[in-house]
Order: C-alpha cells, then structure tokens, then sequence
C-alpha cells in the first residue's frame, strides 16, 4: 500500500474536467486507489466521489493506492495533480 | 482486498452556539449577537447548581449550562447584589452558553454581566426535560463518530440496504434499476454513517452530490429529477449491507442461508450478504427477496430455520415408519387433470 500526499495546484481547483481526467486515469490501473480529505474516503475511479471532494487549489490530499500495479498508479496520479490537469496555475 | 474501505473515524471536535438556534431546541438568543460563535466542545449538558450556590471546584464550565426551574427560582430568591454575585461566579469561567428551559427570561443585570464575558443566553419554550432531552439527542448526533465509505444506500421495502463492492461491479445500476421498481435512492458513491445512540447506523449522502449518480457511459444523472420525489429519500438507518462480489467458483457461499454474517461498523453489527454476481443474473431481484427475506425474519420467522426443523421431522418421521414413501405434496389429485 503506498500512501502520499497530493496538492491541488491549478488555479480552478478540481472541478468537472479535472475530474474527469483522474477518473480515467485512475481506472486504467488495478489498484484500488483513494483519496482522502477531511475524514472523507473517495474512491478515486468514481467521478462523482472526486468531484464531491470539491479540492481548490491548494488543498492536500492524502493518495492511497493499494493493488498489483500501486508504484505506476501513484506515480501517474501525482503526476498529473503535479502539471495542475494542464490548466493555468 | 477489502470491498468496504472505510476511513477510521471522525469526529466533530466542535461546534458554534450559532448551530444551537437552528436546531431541534427552538431556541432564541437573549443576548443577540454575544457569543454566538463561541464553540460547544462537549455533547454533555451541565445544570450548575451547586457552582451558583459557590461550589465551584468540579464546574464543568466548558459544557452547555442549562439553568431549569431550580437554577431560576434560586437566583430569583436572592437579593440582586447576591444574585449578580452568583451569577458572576459562573460567569467568571469561560462558559460558552446558558440555556434557560420554559422561556425563562434573566433579569436584565444578569444578561449585561453574561454579554461583558462574552457568554450566549439562549431561551427555549420547553420544559427542562424536554430541552435535556432534544439537547442531549442533538449534541449527540453532533458529535457522533462519522465514516464514508464507496457503496450505494437505498430503501428497499423500509429495509436501509447499503450496496458495497469493487469500482464498476455495477452498485450504481442496482440501485437505479430497485429505483426503476419503486424503491428509493438514499445516496450513491459516497455514504456518510453516523453512529446514533449504541447500535444504529443512520445513513445519508453529502450535500453536494444529493441524488445525483453516474450511471457509466452515460454520464451524471439526477434521480430526483428524474424520477420524482417519491424516489428519494435523505436518510435511513443502515440495516442489511451487501457485498457484491465478481463470482468466484474457489469461493464458499452461503447455501442454506443458517449461518448469519455480520460486519463491523464503529462497533455496530449490522447482518451483511456476500452476493456473488455474474452475467445474466438479476441482482436487483435478489436484492428485493434480501430485504422481504430480512423483514420476515425481523418478523420471526426464518425460513432457512423452518425448512432444516421439517427436515429433521420428515428424517424422525421416516426412520419410525418403515413403510413407502410418497414425495409429493398432494397424494391423491381428486380427478383434478389440470
């Protein structure tokens, strides 16, 4: 199980593209992957659960990935936190 | 892996007076705007008789005061410089809120010395009883111990049913076909349980998603939109949890139904199903004949139970009659050939 923190960086925050950016990436991998926020456990393939976290820019969140394929998984996933989905910073 | 991963607890470390006025209590504020963003840390109510009377060495300040007929008729027999003095003595520590039962109103002195400290006077038309009770109830849901977990909850039949199981298993589909059939949505995706006394599991959904669902390759969807408001409802307590499962021939699954399993939530047992799905196979219908099957036994009678005790009697009946033995439910068909 690996367990990170990820931050929101682009300036909108994780609205409905975003969104819909992690969810396809997350269910490309095996992994049971989650993110937290406030006590709140998401599961990170389902767009809804995502979009519920309502992350602005700025926000931490707490990325756990637990499965076959954990290491690509986050590492793909904090990648993509990390280049603010392609939107303005 | 785990289908139902919930987050450990949380729980609420505090809230504001403010929240008072808008809940159960009916409450209003007689020191308008004065402390009202003071934070209530402690579900426990506090009635501080013996701290007005000067006993003040185990005052659990920190609590909601309730001042009832004994604290008001107390500081009503005083004289007013003894009763300012009293009433100082409680202001003295950092009380967030007094809560006075059966409207009573303080003299006007009393309030100016609670505004000066800061301290919120609230008045409730109930008796105390009551306002221990509604207070109590409402502090405790407030500071009930919370988890989400990834499923959907829906009613089926009054039986609160939460659906768990891996991403794209189809817990979203279930619940919008039992939705298509009458019963109806609590949440999807996301649920939020709280614990509610010692052994119920209330559940709801977040805010902001409400009704709302993603049905795969169609997108979001509103249910209550679309199929109206009988379709929804806020909340309902969590009875039966069923976790559906990709079938697996290595896997044993329950066959006779007498072995009940049950899952553990922030201490609550509440009786779980593992369903095994596989194509072709309506999980919507079993999962009605789940929650009627529940009911009955709720209603004492346990059908696994009554087929295993006719089964021992017919083993009894067998071994002390020798004789043939004739399978049919009806021997003689009375001329009846339809």
């Amino acid at each position: 199980m690996i367990t990170t923190i990820v931050r929101v960086h682009n300036r909108a925050g994780v609205h409905t593209r975003p969104a819909a950016m992690l969810v396809k990436l997350a269910a490309q991998y095996k992994s049971e992957i989650y993110l937290v926020r406030d006590g709140f456990n998401i599961n990170a393939k389902s767009i809804i659960g995502v979009m519920t976290l309502a992350a602005e820019q700025g926000c931490e969140l707490e990325l756990i990935v637990e499965g076959p394929d954990e290491t690509d998984a986050a590492s793909a996933i904090a990648k993509l936190f990390n280049s603010g989905f392609g939107e303005q910073m | 892996m785990p289908s139902l991963r919930a987050s450990p607890p949380v729980f609420k470390e505090s809230i504001t007076v403010r929240e008072l006025l808008t809940g159960p209590v009916h409450v209003r504020a007689l020191t308008g705007e004065v402390g009202l963003d003071n934070s209530i840390t402690d579900k426990s109510l506090h009635r501080p008789q013996l701290a007005l009377a000067g006993y003040t060495e185990f005052f659990t300040y920190y609590r909601v005061q309730l001042f009832g007929n004994t604290e008001f008729f107390y500081l009503k027999s005083l004289s007013p410089e003894r009763r300012a003095e009293a009433f100082a003595r409680i202001c003295s520590f950092n009380v967030p809120v007094i809560v006075c039962a059966n409207d009573h109103v303080l003299e006007p002195d009393l309030l100016q010395l609670a505004e000066e400290k800061g301290i919120a006077v609230l008045a409730t038309p109930f008796d105390t009883t009551k306002t221990i009770y509604l207070l109590s109830e409402y502090l405790d849901d407030q500071f009930t111990a919370q988890i989400s977990v990834h499923g959907s909850f829906v009613d089926v039949y009054g039986v609160g049913m939460l659906f768990t199981g891996s991403s794209g298993i189809g817990k979203s589909e279930i619940a919008l076909d039992l939705v298509e059939r009458g019963h109806r949505l609590v949440a999807d995706d996301i649920v939020v349980l709280t614990k509610k006394r010692e052994s119920i599991l209330m559940g709801t959904g977040t805010s902001l998603v409400k009704h709302f669902m993603e049905i795969r390759g169609l997108g979001v969807i509103d249910v209550r939109e679309m199929f109206g408001i009988r379709s929804i409802r806020f909340q309902k307590r969590c009875e039966l949890i069923v976790e559906l499962e990709v079938y697996d021939e290595k896997r044993e699954y329950n066959r006779t139904g007498l072995d009940e399993s049950t899952m553990d939530l922030m201490g609550v047992e509440i009786p779980s199903v593992k369903l095994p799905i596989f194509p072709g196979k309506n999980v919507t219908v079993i999962s009605e004949t789940i929650a009627l099957n529940y009911l009955l036994r709720t209603y004492g009678y346990n059908a696994s139970k009554v087929f295993s005790d006719r089964l021992q009697e017919e083993i009894q009946r067998r071994r002390n009659t020798k004789g043939s033995v004739d399978q049919r439910t009806v021997t003689y068909f009375q001329s009846d050939d339809e």
